[in-house]
């Protein structure tokens, strides 16, 4: 007698593969972390290059306690800022400015100063990117070229080697 | 005259899922490519800025949060943008922290994710720790600043 013999089709077993599938998902939504990667930067000048600089060369920006700023010494609205460094870099566009703040200032008060100057390029330029300004030579006038955040420790360095305080 | 209707054909309403894998799959795969380990996790009000520089990745990263409760002092943890921050308690542990990675890597980047209320001398305090270790590269970690704010 001729048995049949009953053929086993091989088959993946795939009902489970949607949980897997959104449990994964849910796994990787969850733990996925929607952190920020953007910020403001700056490098910090070499011992070789640090060129020296004095304070009238300089535009001094203080950030004092409660968010006000001094410029060169007089208060200054944050939105005259950006004005009042045109006008001098109009004169000399490399000078630098100084971005000193009080110990009892927040941070947040620090780079709200900072956010300001780093503008400076997207106000001084047109759509295209084209200079809104020229410096007295004629060249154009687009971005603070230093912009020097000293610590307390280097201020009072450079007090101390001025004979100041 | 009426006319006789032959028994209507209910078909059952069904929702197509035949394009369901391929979406789930779609949606691992882009989970899987932008996964990314965040190395600190500490919860922080960070400032506002209308200008934001792309952060490199594996820059390490230095956290100033302020405390819970007013009288205990800030956190401070420090990673090197591969392992998971640890809290110093020192500023001179962030000196040693930053000598060891320029050490190994002079154009290591550095980041300074600090809440926007922290006093500002405590941030002078980790910038002077990291213009004395040589580092050459800062960047300030911020959130984008919005027209409402």
């Amino acid at each position: 007698m001729r048995i049949k013999k009953k053929e086993i089709q091989s088959e993946i077993f795939t009902g489970s593969m949607a949980d897997i599938s959104f449990l994964l998902i849910i796994y990787f939504m969850i733990t996925s972390a929607f952190s920020a990667t953007r910020g403001l930067d700056f490098a910090l000048p070499e011992d070789t290059d640090t060129p020296e600089i004095k304070q009238e060369d300089s535009i001094d920006v203080h950030v004092v306690r409660g968010g006000a700023i001094e410029v060169d010494g007089k208060g200054l609205p944050l939105e005259g800022l950006l004005p009042y460094c045109l006008d001098k870099l109009k004169q000399n566009p490399e000078k630098p400015v100084i971005l000193r703040t009080d110990p009892d200032a927040t941070y947040g008060d620090m780079i709200r100063v900072f956010d300001t100057l780093r503008q400076a390029n997207e106000e001084w330029t047109d759509a295209n990117g084209e200079p809104l300004h020229m410096d007295v030579h004629g060249k154009p006038l687009t971005e603070i070229q230093t912009i020097s955040i000293p610590t307390r420790r280097e201020i009072e360095n450079l007090w101390s080697m001025l004979g100041i305080g | 005259m009426a006319l006789v209707r032959g028994r209507e054909r209910k078909s059952a309403a069904q929702i197509f899922t035949a394009s369901m894998a391929d979406i789930v799959f779609l949606l691992i795969v882009f989970f899987v490519l932008t996964y990314k380990v965040e190395v600190d996790r500490t919860k922080m009000d960070l400032p506002d800025t209308w200008v934001r520089i792309k952060v490199p990745e594996k820059a390490a990263v230095i956290s100033i949060a302020p405390p819970d409760d007013l009288t205990a002092p800030l956190t401070v943890r420090v990673s090197t943008g591969e392992e998971m921050s640890l809290p110093v308690s020192t500023n001179e542990e962030v000196v040693t922290f930053a000598s060891t990675e320029v050490a190994r890597n002079p154009n290591k980047e550095f980041i300074v994710k600090a809440d926007e209320q922290v006093p500002y001398e405590h941030v002078d305090a980790v910038l002077d720790a990291l213009k004395q270790s040589k580092v050459k590269f800062i960047y300030l970690l911020s959130d984008q600043k919005t027209v409402d704010e």
